[in-house]
């Protein structure tokens, strides 16, 4: 399924860039964790943002999601939302008009998802807490929504009587996915939600997600470096090297022709059934942001660096229809 | 709740072996004394003027009696354990005849409402305002707080006893600076005495309250500062929570088990600090007793009030442990 | 350990009040050993002089210098502390390894003995041990009566370090790679554990010289030998306050609450130091 044909999109990420200040002890840093990121999200689609650990993808939907707080900052750019008309970022946006957006319209399923919990708070209140205030109704009717919700997910309405603690991991993955979609938002953001789960939880906790997403028609930006969950899951897919995106198109499109020499190397390093070698690793590290290499960031592991790479920026272009990549090598001459 | 059986098992035989270290302590510093407590008393007797040598020996053998160290010291071990156990420590010496365990109950009293209320006074107090500190880190009244905490908090309970007593006893003498109450009234549920008694209680109330004050600040503002960059935080702000909400369920109430524990952990150093405040405030409870006994050489009442402020202070933490489980339902954590 | 101590005080405040006022208190210290008048010798110098010229601090009503005294006084108070704070290291940091390393049985055992030295309460203890000793109570015993109660709640934080350092990747692989367990302990550890071995000494110091001033105002010390606290009781005794000598109480709790909050700010800046999360935040790690 594809949502290309939808006509405004939900989320329009435009040069968006976002720093990392400190200065602690005499030590003064600046790190570009997100530095001029373009792509859009459209409506009823699962967009995947892949990259290595520390290539910024949870830096870049903290800015989209707002939730930016020092030494981190939004430096510049957009992030508008079809829900938030008038702002261009949830950031800019006075706190009660944001207040009234989250959860209601745009939800967040988080990086190390065992902890997201109050571990002193009955589960019954958690869902008080987050979604009475957008549901309106009575207390009773808010718990027998809150029960319905829970079928779901395949829960037992007794979890909403545990403590977090009480729950094992899959469960409490699945608290926080019921959680997250009870407002029926049209926006969710999944940072890293399955990879603290053993894989057999992980697949039931995907299938969950792809069939709500349906029922519901969200979209979603989902994020993990496993490239093997971003083919079975998401529409569309961002590739993220260094804080920059330097490739995003269709998901089927992307496996079948990676264009980017980086996203090639993911794509090849995913195991096979079958495989009897160790898989090519890549050279060389990823670059330290604080000083990060002039040009394509990707230059110094490259395979197919040349001269230009070095000191010019690679601008992202559409190369195939919905298909763009940030390279030199596939788009000569092409430059930001 | 199935851990809650093996948290209590664990917290009473805390409790058993802090009264055994601790009478055993007693005993063992009383018998391993190079200076015999009969014959010391002996000699504060017989300073007035010359005694008869027969009535020594029989002062020397109805004092050991007194103080339990007739027999072996295997027989005086146990004496000194029934003697615990039944809460009768002898009469005194400095206020013969009345029993020493009389004395206690009569200050034990005062003690009890000073420290209680003092301390929880304290303790919600520094709370609260550490944890709007910890919370709002940008509040300029707050950070000044903060520098008057971390200036005060270290300074013994005995100098700001005594720059109270100066402040209010020489300076700007509006509140009485000694006693428990005024002399001239009757002890009971009256107004009279009842105001007098608070009236009386403000000073020393006041020096246990500024001390602990500080600590609990602190010790509150940090551990806040980490709660806030917890993920349940981080999540709760994300969903658009109502911030008093965020303060109140998720940041303050999560920080407050730790806050518990240290009330049971810290409990011993406050009724340190209220043994010399008694004292320089002249407050009739069991600290001013204590250091009087030590002045007038009364073996049988220092050593009752030892052991009793032991199992006092012991019996407080244990009921802090045991109502832990209400504040944090994880006790198998502990 | 040099480098922590250059970037504290250049980088934070609290470090350099701290540092400042006990450098103040050390100087006073140190002064006692050019005192003009005999330590322990009573009428010296005309009694009750208010501060002036001649006698900076005044004088006391038994006839001594008040500036000098207290030179003498905070020497033998720090030395108290010092004291203290050495012998009780010794016990906190054995028994805090230990239970961490051991583990299992040794470290449940250890863990309740301390606890149980954390609950009870010390000070009637103290004075039991004064009431029994009376005068053969000297400085020496009284230090060493009080480092052997007053170890317990360091113990736990070194053991809880010693927790996390047995489970580090580092400990692994020094042992993998053939160190001695001194080895791994002295060049691997120890680098970890003196930062909070020096904050909580400063934080015993102010512990037991807080106790040895109440004793001694009490006068359930040596009173002969001269300490702050022995001279706010000696202060007392003549009734300073009521006949308005005042300095001879003044400058004495001066100058010791100059040394707590100093000895405090050191503690608290170098807690703050060693803290993981600002230390991770130092380094310019995390996300």
């Amino acid at each position: 399924m594809s949502g290309a044909g939808d006509a405004v999109p939900v989320l329009q990420v435009r040069d968006l860039q976002a720093h990392f200040r400190t200065h602690y002890f005499g030590v003064n840093r600046e790190v570009r964790a997100v530095d001029g990121v373009t792509f859009e999200v459209n409506r009823n689609e699962i967009y995947g943002l892949a990259g290595e650990s520390s290539s910024g993808k949870t830096t870049l939907v903290k800015t989209i999601a707002g939730l930016l707080k020092p030494p981190l900052e939004m430096v510049g750019g957009s992030a508008r939302f079809s829900f938030l008309p008038g702002w261009d970022a949830i950031g800019r946006a006075p706190p009660e008009v944001v207040r009234a957006i989250r959860w209601r319209h745009l939800s967040y399923i988080m990086q190390g998802s065992m902890n997201v919990l109050n571990p002193l708070r009955r589960v019954r209140y958690s869902f008080r807490d987050f979604a009475w205030r957008h549901l309106g109704g009575s207390k009773v009717e808010f718990d027998a929504r809150v029960v319905a919700h829970m079928e779901r997910v395949k829960l037992d309405p007794s979890v909403l009587d545990a403590y977090p603690h009480e729950l094992s991991g899959g469960m409490r993955q699945r608290v926080t996915i019921a959680l997250a979609t009870i407002c029926k938002p049209d926006f969710i953001i999944a940072d890293e939600p399955t990879t603290a789960l053993d894989v057999v939880v992980q697949k039931d906790v995907l299938g969950m997600i792809r069939a709500i997403q349906c029922e519901m028609g969200s979209s979603i930006l989902f994020i993990t470096h496993d490239m093997g969950v971003h083919a079975a899951l998401t529409d569309r897919l961002g590739i993220m090297y260094a804080g920059r995106l330097v490739e995003d198109g269709e998901t089927p499109e992307i496996f079948s022709r990676p264009l980017h020499p980086y996203t090639r190397h993911l794509i090849a390093s995913l195991p096979r059934i079958g495989d009897t070698e160790q898989r090519e690793g890549l050279d060389g590290t990823p670059p330290n942001l604080a000083a990060p290499p002039p040009g394509c960031r990707f230059h110094p592991r490259c395979p197919l660096a040349m001269p230009v790479c070095t000191t010019i920026v690679p601008a992202m272009v559409e190369t195939l229809p919905g298909h763009r990549v940030a390279c030199h090598a596939v788009n000569p001459g092409m430059a930001t | 709740m199935s851990a809650y059986p093996a948290y209590l098992a664990k917290r009473l035989a805390q409790f058993a072996m802090v009264v055994f270290i601790g009478v055993n302590l007693a005993f063992v510093i009383t018998h391993a004394s190079p200076i015999d407590p009969v014959e010391q008393s002996i000699a504060v007797v017989t300073s007035f003027g010359s005694t008869a040598p027969e009535a020594i020996a029989a002062m020397r053998s109805s004092l050991q009696e007194l103080y339990g160290l007739k027999g072996t010291l295997a027989e005086q071990y146990l004496t000194f354990w029934s003697r615990v156990v039944r809460g009768d420590f002898g009469p005194s010496l400095s206020a013969f005849p009345t029993p020493v365990s009389a004395l206690i109950g009569r200050a034990l009293p005062w003690t009890a409402g000073l420290l209680i209320v003092s301390t929880l006074i304290t303790w919600v107090l520094g709370n609260l305002l550490g944890g709007l500190a910890g919370y709002y880190q940008r509040s300029r009244t707050l950070k000044l707080m903060g520098v008057v905490a971390m200036g005060v908090h270290p300074i013994p309970y005995y100098i700001v006893a005594l720059l109270l007593l100066i402040v209010f006893g020489f300076l700007w003498p509006v509140l009485p600076i000694t006693g428990g109450s005024a002399m001239n009234l009757q002890q009971g549920w009256n107004w009279a005495f009842v105001s007098s008694v608070v009236l009386h209680s403000i000073l020393p109330a006041l020096s246990l309250i500024l001390i602990g004050l500080g600590s609990w600040f602190l010790g509150m503002r940090s551990l806040v500062s980490n709660i806030v960059t917890e993920d349940y935080v981080v999540y709760a702000e994300t969903a658009g929570l109502d911030s008093r909400r965020v303060l109140g369920s998720y940041v303050m109430r999560n920080a407050l088990a730790p806050q518990v524990t240290g009330l049971a952990m810290s409990l011993g150093g406050i009724f340190n600090g209220a043994v010399i405040t008694e004292k320089v405030f002249g407050y009739p409870g069991v600290g001013t007793l204590l250091v009087d006994a030590v002045y007038a050489g009364d073996y049988g009442l220092v050593l009752g009030v030892t052991t009793v402020s032991i199992i006092a202070v012991s019996v407080g933490v244990l009921v802090i442990d045991l109502l832990y489980p209400l504040i944090d339902p994880r006790v198998e954590l502990r | 350990m040099l480098a922590i101590l250059r970037d504290l005080l250049r980088y934070n405040l609290e470090f350099r009040i701290g540092l400042a006022l006990v450098a103040i208190v050390l100087v006073m210290a140190g002064l006692s050993f050019v005192s003009p008048y005999p330590a322990g010798d009573v009428f010296v110098v005309p009694p009750d002089i208010p501060p002036s010229i001649t006698h900076w601090l005044g004088t006391t009503s038994r006839g001594q210098d008040v500036f000098w005294q207290l030179t003498l006084a905070i020497r033998n108070t720090l030395g108290f502390g010092i004291m203290v704070a050495v012998l009780s290291r010794v016990i906190a940091i054995v028994v805090g390894l230990l239970a961490g390393y051991s583990g299992g049985w040794i470290d449940r055992v250890l863990m309740s003995i301390n606890d149980t030295f954390i609950i009870i309460p010390l000070f009637p203890i103290l004075i039991l041990f004064y009431f029994v000793l009376r005068d053969t109570m000297s400085t020496p015993l009284l230090a060493t009566i009080m480092a052997c109660l007053g170890w317990a709640y360091d113990a736990r934080l070194i053991r809880s370090i010693a927790l996390s350092l047995k489970t580090r990747e580092f400990t692994q692989t020094s042992i993998f790679s053939g160190m001695k367990t001194h080895e791994i302990l002295a060049r691997e550890h120890l680098p970890y554990v003196l930062p909070i071995v020096f904050s909580t000494t400063m934080n015993n110091m102010n512990w037991s010289i807080g106790i040895e001033v109440t004793l001694a105002v009490l006068g359930f010390t040596d009173i002969n030998t001269p300490t702050i606290g022995g001279m706010i009781y000696w202060a007392n005794q003549h009734t300073a306050l009521v006949a308005g000598i005042w300095w001879w109480i003044a400058f004495p709790v001066a100058l010791v609450a100059m040394t707590f909050v100093g000895l405090f700010l050191l503690a608290v800046s170098m807690n703050e130091y060693i803290d993981p999360r600002s230390r991770l935040a130092r380094m310019g790690g995390g996300r």
